[in-house]
């Protein structure tokens, strides 16, 4: 048991420096150019682009201590825009269910980011409750294409996405986890709609998104008819477990007290106030443990073995962390946290609201925290599924 | 990286384990701390024999060397079963001391008697104006030809009753709550002017109020330099700090697995307790924050051990979530066990007690918290 690194991790560790600073973005250069270049040598340095695929889809093949290093320099550094759909959630669900030509037909642009994703899960009627959506998908007579009317709700890029993977159901006659099927189809075609939902902090990115007849070739069909929710569940872990976002916090909290330390409070600043001072170093704390429950279970998962009952934990404390951190951020601010649109008194205020806004998203999706103790107390501790 | 654990270590938590399976149910642990000493002179004895006395200590001065690592491994075993021996009192803080700042001869003298469990020490460091600060002392030792005299009261001595020596934190220099200027002496528990006032604490425990009067000591009884105690005294706490965060997250997962087996069991308005989603929830979050502790633990255990200059923050981090987070699931242990949560016969109420004990010992949340935000 140690936590020192050995001299391959830290030349790991400068590798991965010295890649990001001689690839920042610098100042008048294209974005987009920058952009797919910056992943292309990512790719080049064996996968980088890729950081959690298996060696075998192309991956870099990292040790968790290699990885832990990633996050922890990702969340210091720049990195171009990306979004988590394509390559961290249907990506895993096609290697690991979808057949070769699946495979090859959608991996490589989903590598390149040239193709953008999105989830059809949610439904007016299915929140929490997923396995009771409705989207219903019927099979032609010649078995060559499903016809899919219904609608999703919450479907974060929808209004920029190419693609969609979508849960539908093509059986209602058993329970409802049976008889629901795993599609994929382009979004820009006849039959679909995408309606913008406005979020708390004045944001568009979530939407409705309604179905009318959409065609959908069987080919397009991950795995066997009526099996997907196994397959969605799976990705929910993967999803869930990304969620943390531990290394993102631990520099948001730096931030935080360097702006808590700006606001003047007498002859000291916000930073000197016990109070405040004290909300701060419980949050700390908290993050210090979860840092290591989460170097806990990406050790176990190297080990081979199924993740801890540890792992089960990080999505909940990792939200509510970062839950926390906005929250801070807005008191720090103080009234100059209610200007909207205006950047008026500091610097950091205009932000922090938006900020704390959003966040209160994080404990909702992805599976609602109250959901997410369900599964640890059916999965971990045992217990039956709650009668009340 | 990694948080594998060494055959040897395997060995030794396997064999701790099997002690506290073969000789610690409730029963038997509510006899021997009822007996004279409250604590098992047979149990003590298995103990020196497994070599779990001589742990800490160089293998030069007759111990195994063992690291922070192993006495976690020892102390989360000796939480599952709420052990009553000495250990801490005598290995973790007298042993601890005379390990950092003994003269060779001091060591040699003693250390050999202290690892076949033939001797036992303590640590007198706190005092009642003091809170928990180690370095509020107004215990004086006062340089007298060949040596000292000591004067003063110590607070809550751990089983200083059955305590062959004492170390004891003095003043000899400086302000009451000067760090520098305190010295450690090992002083006899029977010498003239010592008088200890013996008693149970609430965890079944013992300790001591001690009182010294006009007590001499040898100057070959300094530990350490003069006037230069409190780092030693800094390190023992840390180290006690630690091994008693590894005791409580031994007891945290007795709390809230006892709790899921008895909800499990207990049947109201025709169905199991653990059925009703509140409950289902409350365990889910004793669950979580006793994992939380665990990974703490591991944390500032692993950084102590490496002599990281990391590891002192996270040990004031660590007792400040052990102490609220070890509340919490004991309260809520007793909570969820209704009415037989709050009888002698279920061993919960016990694990509580003990868990309201390891908040106060060295410092309780509130008290760490201020430290680390500091």
């Amino acid at each position: 048991m140690d936590i020192e690194l050995g001299p391959e991790d830290l030349a790991f560790r400068e590798d991965v420096r010295s890649f990001f600073a001689e690839n920042a973005h610098k100042a008048g250069e294209d974005y987009n150019v920058w952009r797919l270049d910056w992943f292309k040598k990512a790719r080049d340095k064996g996968g980088w682009d890729v950081p959690k695929w298996s060696a075998e889809f192309g991956g870099p093949g990292w040790t968790p201590t290699q990885h832990y290093i990633w996050e922890q320099e990702t969340a210091q550094a720049t990195l171009p825009w990306d979004m988590p759909f394509g390559i961290g959630m249907i990506a895993p669900i096609i290697m690991a269910h979808g057949n070769e030509e699946q495979q090859e037909r959608f991996l490589p642009d989903i590598r390149g980011r040239k193709v953008n994703w999105c989830q059809g899960y949610s439904e007016p009627g299915a929140g929490s409750d997923l396995a009771a959506l409705k989207t219903k998908a019927v099979l032609s007579d010649d078995g060559t294409y499903y016809t899919v009317n219904g609608t999703k709700i919450w479907t974060t890029m929808a209004q920029i996405a190419d693609w969609i993977f979508c849960l539908t159901r093509t059986d209602d006659s058993g329970i409802k986890q049976e008889g629901i099927t795993f599609l994929l189809f382009p979004m820009k075609q006849e039959g679909i709609e995408v309606k913008p939902i406005i979020t708390l902090g004045g944001a568009h990115s979530v939407n409705m998104v309604h179905f009318t007849d959409v065609k959908v070739p069987v080919e397009n069909r991950i795995g066997a008819e009526g099996k997907g929710w196994t397959y969605a569940k799976g990705l929910l872990q993967h999803e869930r477990t990304g969620l943390a976002g531990i290394s993102r916090s631990i520099v948001a909290l730096e931030n935080l007290k360097k702006q808590a330390s700006t606001v003047k409070r007498g002859n000291g600043s916000l930073m000197d106030e016990p109070t405040f001072r004290a909300k701060v170093a419980e949050l700390e704390i908290d993050l210090m443990a979860s840092e290591f429950t989460e170097l806990r279970s990406l050790a176990s998962a190297s080990a081979g073995s199924a993740p801890g009952p540890e792992s089960s934990i990080l999505k909940l404390k990792g939200t509510e962390i970062q839950q926390r951190i906005a929250k801070l951020t807005v008191e720090a601010g103080g009234i100059y946290s209610a200007a909207w649109g205006k950047p008026v008194g500091h610097k950091f205020a205009k932000g922090g609201m938006g900020g704390y806004l959003a966040s209160r998203a994080f404990t909702i999706y992805g599976g609602a925290s109250e959901v997410q103790k369900d599964v640890i107390a059916k999965n971990v501790l045992g217990l039956k599924r709650s009668s009340k | 990286m990694n948080f594998d654990f060494s055959q040897e270590q395997q060995m030794l938590q396997d064999s701790v384990s099997r002690f506290i399976q073969d000789n610690y149910d409730l029963e038997s642990r509510i006899k021997s701390a009822g007996s004279k000493f409250g604590f098992s002179q047979d149990h003590w004895q298995t103990m020196a024999e497994l070599g779990w006395l001589g742990l800490p200590f160089d293998e030069a001065d007759g111990g195994f060397g063992g690291t922070q690592i192993d006495t976690m491994l020892l102390m989360e075993q000796f939480g599952k079963g709420l052990v009553l021996e000495p250990l801490l009192a005598s290995v973790i803080l007298g042993g601890g001391a005379l390990k950092r700042g003994a003269s060779t001869e001091l060591k040699a003298e003693i250390l050999p008697g202290l690892i076949d469990g033939s001797r036992q020490l303590t640590l007198a460091y706190a005092e009642e104006q003091a809170h928990f600060d180690l370095h509020d002392v107004t215990t004086t030792a006062r340089s007298d030809g060949d040596g000292f005299v000591i004067n003063g009261h110590k607070s809550m001595v751990l089983h200083a009753a059955t305590a062959d020596q004492i170390v004891i934190s003095t003043r000899t220099s400086g302000g009451q709550i000067d760090e520098k200027g305190i010295s450690l002496f090992l002083i006899d528990a029977d010498a003239d002017g010592v008088k200890r006032d013996n008693f149970p604490t609430v965890d079944g425990l013992r300790a001591s109020e001690v009182t010294l009067q006009d007590v001499t000591v040898g100057k070959d009884r300094l530990i350490g330099e003069l006037d230069g105690g409190f780092a030693i005294l800094n390190d023992v706490a840390s180290d006690a700090i630690l091994a008693l965060s590894a005791e409580a997250v031994g007891a945290m997962e007795v709390l809230y697995k006892d709790t899921v087996d008895y909800t499990q069991q207990r049947e109201q308005f025709d169905h199991p307790l653990a059925d009703f989603q509140v409950l289902q929830h409350r365990m889910v979050e004793m669950f979580m924050e006793y994992e939380q502790c665990k990974s703490l633990l591991y944390r500032a255990t692993m950084e102590a051990a490496q002599g990281s200059s990391a590891a002192q923050r996270s040990v004031h981090a660590l007792k400040h979530l052990v102490g609220k987070a070890g509340i919490f699931i004991a309260e809520n242990a007793v909570q969820l066990h209704g009415g037989m949560g709050m009888t002698e016969e279920l061993r919960i109420g016990h694990y509580f007690k003990r868990m309201i004990v390891i908040d106060a010992q060295f410092g309780n949340a509130d008290y760490h918290l201020g430290k680390f935000a500091a």
